[in-house]
């Protein structure tokens, strides 16, 4: 039964897989991201790993999911992403930008910040208003 | 309101100090514009309309932590398409980094049927497209590189004389932010925006390999039908790129317009002499039933790919012997 079970879980998770490469290559054209691929210049260090990436796809779904996302949600988040993104995402995941709007900021920063919002180079504080 | 009126001049008074205090350190540089607002300042361009602003983009107040969501729900919304805060939730919110990263806003809106296309970190571009008629969406790091404060607003509207952009931002529906404030937190965000549009349009300041990634993007989760409306866009601005041409001709193929789908190939295959188009059109003239067509273009496909393009070989390779006569 167990044996059954890890078969019957190893081929839905292939399928799984490659369910989102199935969808890239319809019905045996030349698919478009391929052709992007092939035409962005070669200096670009990432058209290789774009190869990869039915490979990075299963990785990114891990990663999310370690990251909180559900597990209900992982796999269409994954599947709307191009190879190009998916490989971008995997790689920048802990260190992009995550727009949020919110700062834990210590005192010293907190003057810094009033002072830079003062003079109109940020704006952390809803209270200050540039002085020009 | 008022207390936001009163305040700044609190801090004005003690803001000389200060301001003494950290111009000293860097010089006279933390008072100068940043370039792109000192250049709108000595002039503006000639056709840009001198103030603007969209005031019937809808207005979504952001909770905590969830700017991401609401200013693509800002975006989808002021063109039609749904905006339900709890499914974009789902589909940007990363809970670890506690915000939504930039590639998943383009994913994002992507799922939610619009095409969400980069636009070039110009001051200028962003309006351009507000007075286009497009809601534009930025990240901007409201606080400083080593404390930063990532923020997702939406431009609506902005006023060159009074130097000024109108925002769509976190509990504000019209948030006046000064455009040298809004240049220095935009530069410090990477000069990261986006206009999410209905398939079949594009930004009016759209950069060429912008408007491929974002028709590119939308073919991941679009129907073929939509996707081909995306592409059919891309192609019109920039007749003879490649890329375009291919992905009009595969999402026509998709969506069963087979006729169609052969001229885009054709235009593709003539236009650039690529190996993937010949390729593609000879799979598709054998669907029509023209066996005679196919070949020929597979054997242009092959020779091509012999020549120039080795890694089209195999499909070619393969295409030209599943058009050969079988052998009685």
């Amino acid at each position: 039964m167990s044996q059954f079970r890890r078969i019957t879980a190893t081929a839905l998770s292939a399928s799984l897989v490659f369910s989102g490469m199935a969808y890239a290559a319809p019905s045996a054209l030349i698919g478009t991201e391929q052709v992007a691929a092939a035409v962005a210049p070669a200096a670009q260090p990432e058209s290789r790993a774009r190869l990869l990436g039915t490979l990075e796809r299963a990785d990114l779904v891990a990663t999310l999911e370690a990251r909180g996302v559900s597990v209900s949600d992982v796999r269409s988040r994954v599947d709307a992403l191009t190879d190009a993104e998916a490989t971008q995402l995997m790689a920048q995941i802990d260190q992009a930008p995550a727009g949020a709007d919110i700062v834990g900021v210590l005192f010293t920063i907190f003057i810094i910040l009033l002072v830079t919002d003062i003079l109109g180079l940020t704006k952390v504080f809803p209270f200050t208003r540039a002085v020009r | 309101m008022t207390v936001r009126r009163r305040a700044p001049r609190c801090w004005r008074t003690g803001a000389a100090l200060w301001l003494a205090a950290a111009a000293i350190l860097p010089g006279c540089a933390l008072l100068a514009d940043p370039p792109q607002t000192a250049a709108l300042r000595m002039a503006a361009p000639a056709d840009l309309p001198p103030r603007f602003e969209r005031d019937e983009v809808p207005f979504f107040p952001q909770t905590p932590l969830h700017c991401g969501p609401a200013a693509l729900a800002t975006a989808l919304a002021d063109v039609g398409l749904p905006a339900d805060i709890a499914a974009l939730s789902e589909a940007v919110f990363l809970p670890a980094r506690e915000g939504s990263l930039q590639i998943e806003m383009l994913s994002g809106a992507r799922r939610q049927g619009g095409v969400a296309t980069r636009l070039p970190g110009e001051l200028t571009a962003l309006m351009r497209e507000v007075a286009a008629g497009h809601a534009v969406v930025v990240l901007l790091n409201l606080g400083l590189d080593f404390a930063p404060r990532w923020h997702y607003a939406v431009v609506v509207g902005y006023d060159l004389p009074a130097g000024e952009l109108i925002l769509r931002s976190g509990t504000e529906r019209r948030d006046f932010l000064s455009l040298r404030t809004f240049e220095f937190t935009w530069a410090r965000g990477g000069r990261w925006a986006i206009a999410v549009l209905p398939p079949g349009g594009l930004p009016v300041t759209a950069l060429e390999a912008d408007a491929v990634d974002g028709a590119l993007g939308y073919g991941r989760v679009g129907a073929p039908a939509q996707t081909a409306r995306a592409w059919g866009a891309v192609r019109q601005r920039w007749p003879v790129n490649l890329v375009a041409a291919m992905g009009l001709g595969n999402a026509l193929h998709a969506a069963g317009d087979l006729a169609g789908a052969a001229r885009a190939f054709e235009d593709a295959a003539q236009q650039h002499d690529s190996a993937a188009a010949w390729n593609n059109l000879a799979r598709t003239r054998d669907s029509l039933g023209d066996r005679g067509g196919a070949r020929e273009a597979a054997t242009r496909a092959v020779a091509r790919a012999q020549l120039a393009e080795p890694q089209w070989l195999p499909q070619a390779l393969q295409t030209q012997r599943e058009l050969e006569p079988k052998a009685p």
